[in-house]
């Protein structure tokens, strides 16, 4: 996390003062950005979310992992790969499709990775003795098997050069796997670490397993066909932007059956979430969850993508449901699992408790900030104002976003401490 | 409910589902795509494929777009986008967030020369810009990702970049031929109704801090601070950017200045500024340069019609 924040602080640097780093390679703006998306979603989201993951499974299901070796060797092997896109996107080897841009021989070693997380969680499944699966285990393990298709089918890994197909056929396709590492990866993943902390933290059974069910099931059914509402304004079929922009409206319903079910477990008992800063990381992860779940489906409608589109206020949106939602609840379940593990509390709280802060107030303040500079281009667009007239007029905003990018870097740089200091040097008392 | 959860119910449903809406909205757009090219469409040369993976490489497709929307208005709006542009696209690259112009008919609007020295350093031919410098990359790649941003807009591009050849050819006699001779010939680009229009405003000192203002923010970069053609794109640019001082003398009215803002001259890197910036601040930054560079400006002379309301 604190590497690729501080990527994403680079680059917004890069927006303000560009010729800053000028003319070293791997430090330009265009594979700063690509270096930053990629070590955020696969080298902060998804290793801490299936971390916690693999925790809860076990836990849940009243046995132990099937194979602590297995799982050790994907750690390394996950490491491995994130290094090598790490490296390959600085020197410039991308596939250039968003989300994407690691190179075929890295897209296989991410399949085989999730292959064999697949085969860990479902003899784990076996094992256990716990006849009933809770519905973190549903998510987690749907999450892990649907998105090593998706990954396999998004990256178009059958063509191993290119890695893309060819034309319109392509930006549905990478827009399809764009839209799932979200709604297929980091969203099941969360919901189900959210779904074990939430009852657990506050001693409450869940509030309605129905609502679980329905939640499930309709956030498969939901999330994962509605990637085409990015390609509203290209030529792109017009049944498929119908049925993406339906969809993308029926997206609040799993959103606010799961959001329901939460906060009905939550209600009365807010003191308990208040006291575990674990707890508090996830519960503030599922309020931007539905701030995130509510401003997508409204964006994907026409009429207002007409002035959001291709605007930093896309940027903020990412960046509410990736930091806000997947990243709270990541930084969450890490918190609320490690005295767990260790049996001892963490190194310490008032740190955590910083650190939360610190990334609430800097992605708080980027979002409105993004969300200001979105509309300023969105509206100096359709007005007929051409680029080199709108960039200085966001240039005193991307100052203001820089800044707070500090803040998030800082809250990272925190927390990793405090996450260390916890495992290998804690003196802390016993939990 | 009775709908039991077992791990066959999770995992088996949950690759149904999505086996479903792969077939539904994967599968079948690219059934049933559309493979006919546009009017526009031609493939694209072995150099220009080999500049468009040094653009992939470099991550250039996360500030700029390729895809042209009905609302529009900016470079390359004349031509709405369709999916018969993009049938050898592999990957496509649309792009999500447009920090940059929009590139789908970039080819042609600007002569290779300009492109060298916007590669070199961004902030030379376009003061506002923060794309990074390129110099980095050498010049084979500087010359070949010109290749592929040249052919942006296809067939469109290559009618434009016949144009931009045609008139380099012809400016740069005239630019080797001396200045008197250049200034001539410049002269005589401009259709003869704007030459005799001296500058509508007046030259006030609100009016010059205006100027002054656009003269920074877009002409500064070939211009130079002084107006002496000595900006920092200079280097790279032939026929090099014009020394305003040689105007002196010979009829240079705020009509001519006018007209070659607005317009541009094809074929030098000299762009149009129409869709930048509106009639006064073209007037105004014209004025900027008479006054300070030129050393004579024709403001508020007559014939000028009826005074304007706002005017002191």
């Amino acid at each position: 996390m604190v590497i690729g924040t501080l990527y994403g602080l680079v680059g917004a640097i890069e927006l303000v003062a560009p010729d800053l780093l000028g003319n070293i390679g791997w430090l330009v703006f265009g594979r700063i950005r690509t270096v930053h998306t990629n070590l955020v979603v696969f080298g902060f989201l998804t290793p801490a979310l299936l971390s916690v993951g693999h925790f809860v499974v076990p836990r849940l299901l009243r046995t132990q992992l099937f194979s602590e070796k297995l799982g050790i060797f994907i750690v390394c092997l996950w490491n491995v790969i994130v290094a090598a896109i790490f490296i390959t996107l600085s020197i410039g080897l991308s596939q250039g499709r968003e989300y994407a841009e690691a190179i075929w021989e890295i897209d296989i070693l991410v399949a085989i990775a999730f292959a064999l997380i697949f085969i860990n969680m479902i003899m784990t499944i076996r094992n256990r003795q716990e006849p009933l699966l809770y519905v973190s285990v549903w998510y987690i393990t749907a999450g892990i098997i649907l998105t090593l298709i998706v990954y396999a089918i998004g990256n178009v890994i059958w063509v191993p050069g290119a890695g893309a197909l060819t034309g319109i056929p392509d930006a549905v396709i990478l827009w399809f796997y764009g839209h799932n590492v979200l709604g297929l990866l980091l969203t099941p993943l969360a919901v189900g670490i959210a779904y074990y902390v939430i009852p657990s933290a506050t001693r409450t059974p869940l509030y309605s397993h129905t609502l679980s069910l329905a939640g499930f099931w309709s956030l498969l059914v939901l999330y994962s066909h509605i990637g085409t509402h990015h390609l509203i304004q290209v030529p792109a079929p017009t049944w498929l932007k119908v049925v993406s922009i339906v969809g993308s409206i029926g997206m609040v319903i799993p959103v606010m059956i799961v959001l329901i079910n939460f906060w009905y477990t939550v209600k009365g008992k807010m003191r308990t979430i208040h006291e575990n800063i674990g707890a508090k990381f996830v519960f503030t992860g599922t309020v931007f969850y539905l701030f995130t779940c509510i401003q997508g489906p409204i964006q994907a409608l026409p009429q207002v993508q007409r002035l959001t589109h291709f605007s930093n206020w896309v940027v903020a949106h990412a960046h509410m449901g990736i930091l806000g939602f997947s990243g709270m609840v990541a930084i969450g379940g890490i918190y609320f699992i490690l005295p767990k593990m260790t049996g001892r509390s963490i190194y310490s709280k008032t740190l955590a408790e910083f650190q939360y802060w610190m990334i609430l107030i800097g992605l708080v303040g980027f979002m409105v900030v993004l969300t200001t500079v979105g509309l300023v281009q969105g509206n100096s667009w359709l007005n007929g104002e051409t680029i080199y007239r709108i960039l200085p007029q966001i240039h005193n905003y991307n100052i203001v976003r820089a800044g707070l990018g500090v803040l998030i870097v800082t809250g990272a740089i925190i927390g990793l401490y405090n996450m260390v200091r916890s495992i290998f040097f804690n003196l802390g008392e016993t939990a | 409910m009775n709908l039991k959860m077992t791990p066959t119910a999770v995992v088996l449903g949950g690759i149904v589902i999505l086996a479903v809406i792969v077939f539904g909205v994967v599968y079948w757009p690219w059934a049933t795509r559309i493979e006919q090219p546009s009017a526009i469409f031609r493939h694209r040369s072995a150099e220009e494929e080999k500049g468009r993976l040094i653009y992939i490489a470099n991550g250039c497709v996360n500030c700029h777009t390729q895809s042209i929307r009905l609302v529009d208005w900016g470079l390359g709006a004349e031509r709405i986008a369709q999916a018969g542009d993009y049938v050898a696209d592999r990957p496509i690259l649309l792009g999500s967030v447009r920090t940059g112009p929009d590139l789908s008919q970039e080819g042609g609007e600007h002569p290779d020369d300009w492109h060298v020295a916007h590669f070199i350093n961004p902030r030379y031919t376009r003061p506002n810009s923060i794309m990074p410098a390129w110099e980095f990359l050498g010049n084979e790649k500087i010359r070949l990702l010109t290749r592929y941003v040249q052919g942006l807009g296809l067939k469109m591009a290559d009618r434009r970049l016949e144009r931009q050849k045609f008139w380099k050819k012809k400016s740069i006699k005239a630019y080797e031929a001396g200045p008197e001779k250049n200034v001539q010939w410049l002269h005589s680009q401009v259709p003869e109704g704007w030459r005799k229009i001296p500058n509508p405003y007046p030259t006030t000192k609100a009016g010059l801090v205006r100027g002054h203002k656009i003269y920074q923010d877009f002409c500064i970069g070939c211009h130079g601070p002084v107006g002496d053609g000595m900006g920092l794109a200079q280097p790279w640019i032939y026929p090099p950017p014009l020394n305003f001082t040689i105007l002196k003398g010979r009829g240079a009215s705020g009509g001519i200045l006018y007209y070659k803002i607005m317009n541009g001259i094809t074929g030098t890197a000299m762009p149009y500024f129409k869709r930048e910036l509106e009639s006064q601040k073209i007037w105004e930054v014209g004025d900027y340069i008479a006054v300070n560079f030129i050393d004579e400006s024709d403001a508020d002379q007559e014939p000028k019609g009826i005074d304007a309301a706002w005017e002191p």
